[in-house]
């Protein structure tokens, strides 16, 4: 007789939701995948870069704006670790950290798109400034998204239900995670290089 | 590795929650097919009108060309022409097969084939299914803009799908609702990977699925990959409309900085090849199953067909270049293309041979759903084999753009998964709906529809041949096309009878499913799947016991079966 377990058991469901979240971020990594090959295509085909004698946005605001995102995903790293040790009363600060973060990281993108303006950087400006904003745009609207899925951790954070809420947690901090190595990766791309 | 079980649901009591926002895979799968169903439709009226302006030009579409088109008297403008086909290709691929093949067949056979309660994700395959029919809302809508629905081809290629090509808001409206298209898609798609994954029924190795499982499978990890990058081009080009972006507009080109639109068609092709392997994997799965369960032989070389099914998902993956010979591509990568795009026969050839080996000395049942798989492999050989002229570099410069390519596309994308739509729509009816269809008309349907659409599809292969371009209104412009006036005539009247013929399965399947008082045996085609261990019409719960998997799916004529039975349980164990 072979093994089985109830699907809705916290084994199950731990396995279920990373098969069907992993699945999820290759379909949004092909997303962001795709607009970064596109950048590359423009870059390497034009004959200067940026073109149209338009000045390279300076790194400080992208390099804060990275920070940020990394420090907020080592909070929501430790604010995991306490969920799986279940020492519920650590959770507020790392969560608290976060959310912060994460509205720091929207704030510093706002002052990234006012800086691109003054510059004299719009958006009907040529292929260059469209990739910078729609890019950081696109980036920013699923860091939304992230910020309304940190929202998710309250319940788990105030009920201390461990096998209610660990695939939340996981699949949360695995989201988060995601949008910041997407970050890593377009402020390497787009304003290193 | 431990294998998982579902609790059994409790039976919906509302209508609501029964009919409407059902988290039940079954009814799911026939509110796509049901949605499937109505854009067939759709599309296909639009396909008539497309083919009676090319057959009659200047003459007023009957019936109900007045009604459309008051100005110019009933005739078909030619603006709209441009519309009509765009938004018949968009509709028949993205409305009506992908609905039927994977959102219908895919939601209904996925967990009954292998042993399951439900789709592991209930609540995103309802949203799956409400997403879809918002993004139907929006490509709908398109028609009732004031400049018209989309008009720039199924493949909206830049320029003519920029703000220059098309001004109005139905461009606009045809890329959302592909993307929101494309999320509902790629939800799905998690849905059916995971639950293949984590929901198989004890002892059910990989190769113990049915084929039909392995198209849909190897159909959802193309949709969850590839979907995406169509949603990033389709969202750069919402950006060139909405805010004035430059993806795609090469305005003053000289100056480099500007857009460029043949990105646009790389993006679309990476997601676009795959694509068509995305409509015609579950119908080939389906068919290997189908051919198998009639010709009552197990399938030869099972696990070569899922293999070789398996290979072509990785190849088509690289092969999209060959729709972009003409693009100046550098003859080096049109003939890695070509290369990469002829390595696919391997496989192919593998799994037709497979299907001829299985039917190979069978004792064929000529019901209805083999009837329809029959069909497929024969259309499918004619459209994979007229491929290979359009993957070969020096014969696809002259047929580019022809109505070779059409021909060559219908066979494969629509006849094939047409006819494999209705050979499952049969097949499963009892399990879907507890009733059979009418077996004489079913077979009246499947020869007026084989011989429709092979003189259409045929037909539109023998002008292309001869230089008739495709999307252009009035081709008879031209001297040389005088010619082919006959030729397309007869292809409009090949047309307008497979359209016809369709009433009869409306009717057939409308009266089935509402009307018949008979009621389906749990196991009338006498096949040994998991999905006819249970009643027909399949309740609520599937499977009362998670059964026990002992055998693969094609288990016919073993000797040790008593009684005048023929066929093997997958449940069973014989010595």
């Amino acid at each position: 007789m072979v093994a089985r377990t109830e699907i809705a058991s916290v084994e199950g469901r731990k396995i279920t939701s990373s098969i069907g979240m992993i699945f999820l971020l290759v379909s949004f990594s092909m997303l962001f995948a795709t607009l970064l090959l596109g950048y590359a295509i423009y870059r390497v085909t034009a004959d200067e870069w940026p073109p149209m004698g338009m000045q390279r946005v300076p790194l400080f605001l992208p390099t804060v704006s990275t920070f940020i995102i990394a420090l907020s995903s080592l909070a929501l790293w430790k604010f995991e670790e306490f969920f799986e040790q279940k020492k519920y009363e650590n959770l507020l600060l790392p969560f608290i950290g976060t959310v912060v973060l994460g509205c720091a990281f929207m704030g510093v993108q706002f002052r990234l798109w006012s800086s691109m303006k003054d510059m004299g950087i719009f958006v009907e400006g040529g292929v260059f400034p469209s990739l910078m904003y729609s890019l950081t745009w696109i980036h920013a609207a699923h860091i939304v998204a992230g910020l309304i899925s940190l929202l998710f951790l309250i319940p788990a954070m105030v009920s201390k239900n461990y096998d209610k809420y660990i695939t939340t947690v996981s699949n949360v901090s695995k989201f988060w995670h995601f949008l910041g190595i997407v970050w890593l990766l377009m402020y390497v791309v787009m304003f290193v290089l | 590795m431990a294998f998982f079980e579902q609790h059994i649901h409790e039976a919906p009591k509302t209508f609501l929650s029964k009919y409407i926002f059902s988290f039940d895979h079954k009814v799911i799968g026939k509110q796509f097919l049901w949605y499937g169903i109505f854009f067939l439709g759709v599309g296909g009226i639009m396909a008539l009108m497309i083919r009676w302006t090319l057959a009659f030009p200047g003459v007023a579409f009957p019936l109900i060309g007045k009604l459309m088109f008051p100005e110019t008297g009933g005739v078909v403008p030619p603006d709209t022409y441009a519309m009509l086909f765009t938004m018949h290709g968009t509709i028949m691929i993205f409305y009506a097969i992908t609905p039927i093949l994977i959102g219908a067949f895919g939601n209904f056979l996925i967990p009954l084939m292998i042993g399951a309660r439900d789709m592991v994700f209930p609540l995103l395959n309802m949203l799956s299914f409400w997403i879809a029919f918002v993004s139907a809302i929006l490509l709908l809508a398109g028609l009732f803009t004031p400049l018209g629905a989309a008009a720039g081809g199924w493949t909206s290629y830049p320029t003519l799908s920029t703000l220059i090509g098309s001004p109005g808001v139905g461009q606009t409206l045809w890329a959302m609702a592909i993307f929101v298209l494309g999320v509902s898609s790629t939800m799905g798609a998690i849905n059916y990977i995971t639950t293949i994954i984590v929901l198989r029924a004890p002892g059910m190795g990989y190769f113990d699925m049915p084929l039909s499982v392995w198209g849909l499978g190897l159909t959802a990890i193309l949709n969850a990959i590839f979907l995406p990058v169509l949603g990033a081009g389709v969202l750069l080009l919402i950006f060139d409309r909405v805010f004035g972006t430059t993806f795609f507009l090469a305005g003053a080109a000289a100056t480099s900085g500007t857009g460029d639109p043949i990105l646009f068609q790389h993006v679309f092709w990476i997601f676009g090849h795959p694509e068509v392997y995305i409509l015609i994997l579950p119908a080939w799965g389906i068919v290997s199953d189908l051919l198998s369960f009639f010709a009552r032989k197990p399938a030869f070389g099972a696990k070569a067909t899922a293999l070789s099914m398996t290979s072509i998902t990785i190849l088509s993956t690289i092969v999209y270049g060959h729709h972009m010979f003409t693009t100046q591509m550098s003859p080096l990568l049109t003939q890695s293309f070509m290369t990469l795009t002829m390595t696919i026969s391997i496989p192919s050839a593998i799994f037709f041979a497979n299907w001829l080996g299985t039917i190979w000395k069978g004792s064929i049942r000529f019901h209805s759903p083999m009837l329809f798989s029959l069909g497929v492999v024969f259309v499918f050989g004619l459209g994979g084999l007229t491929g290979l002229y359009l993957g070969t570099v020096t014969t696809d410069l002259y047929l580019h753009d022809t109505y070779f390519v059409v021909g060559h596309f219908h066979y494969t994308m629509a006849a094939s998964v047409l006819l494999g739509g209705f050979a499952a729509c049969y097949f499963w009816m009892p399990k879907m709906f507890g009733t059979m269809m009418n077996e004489f008309w079913a077979k009246v349907h499947f020869w007026i529809t084989m011989l429709g659409l092979n003189g259409i599809f045929m037909g539109m292969m023998i002008v292309g041949y001869a230089g008739m371009h495709r999307r252009l209104y009035n081709p008879f412009v031209y001297d040389f096309m005088q010619k082919m006036i006959p030729i397309n005539t007869f292809i409009t009247w090949s047309a307008i009878v497979m359209g016809l013929s369709q009433i009869i399965f409306v009717i057939n399947f409308v009266h089935a499913v509402f009307f018949k008082k008979e009621k389906a045996s749990d196991n009338p085609w006498e096949v040994g799947t998991l999905e006819w261990t249970i009643p027909s019409p399949a309740p609520n719960y599937n499977f009362k016991e998670i059964p026990v998997v002992k055998c693969g799916p094609h288990e016919f004529g073993n000797p040790n079966l008593t009684g005048s039975r023929d066929f093997q349980y997958q449940t069973e164990e014989l010595a």
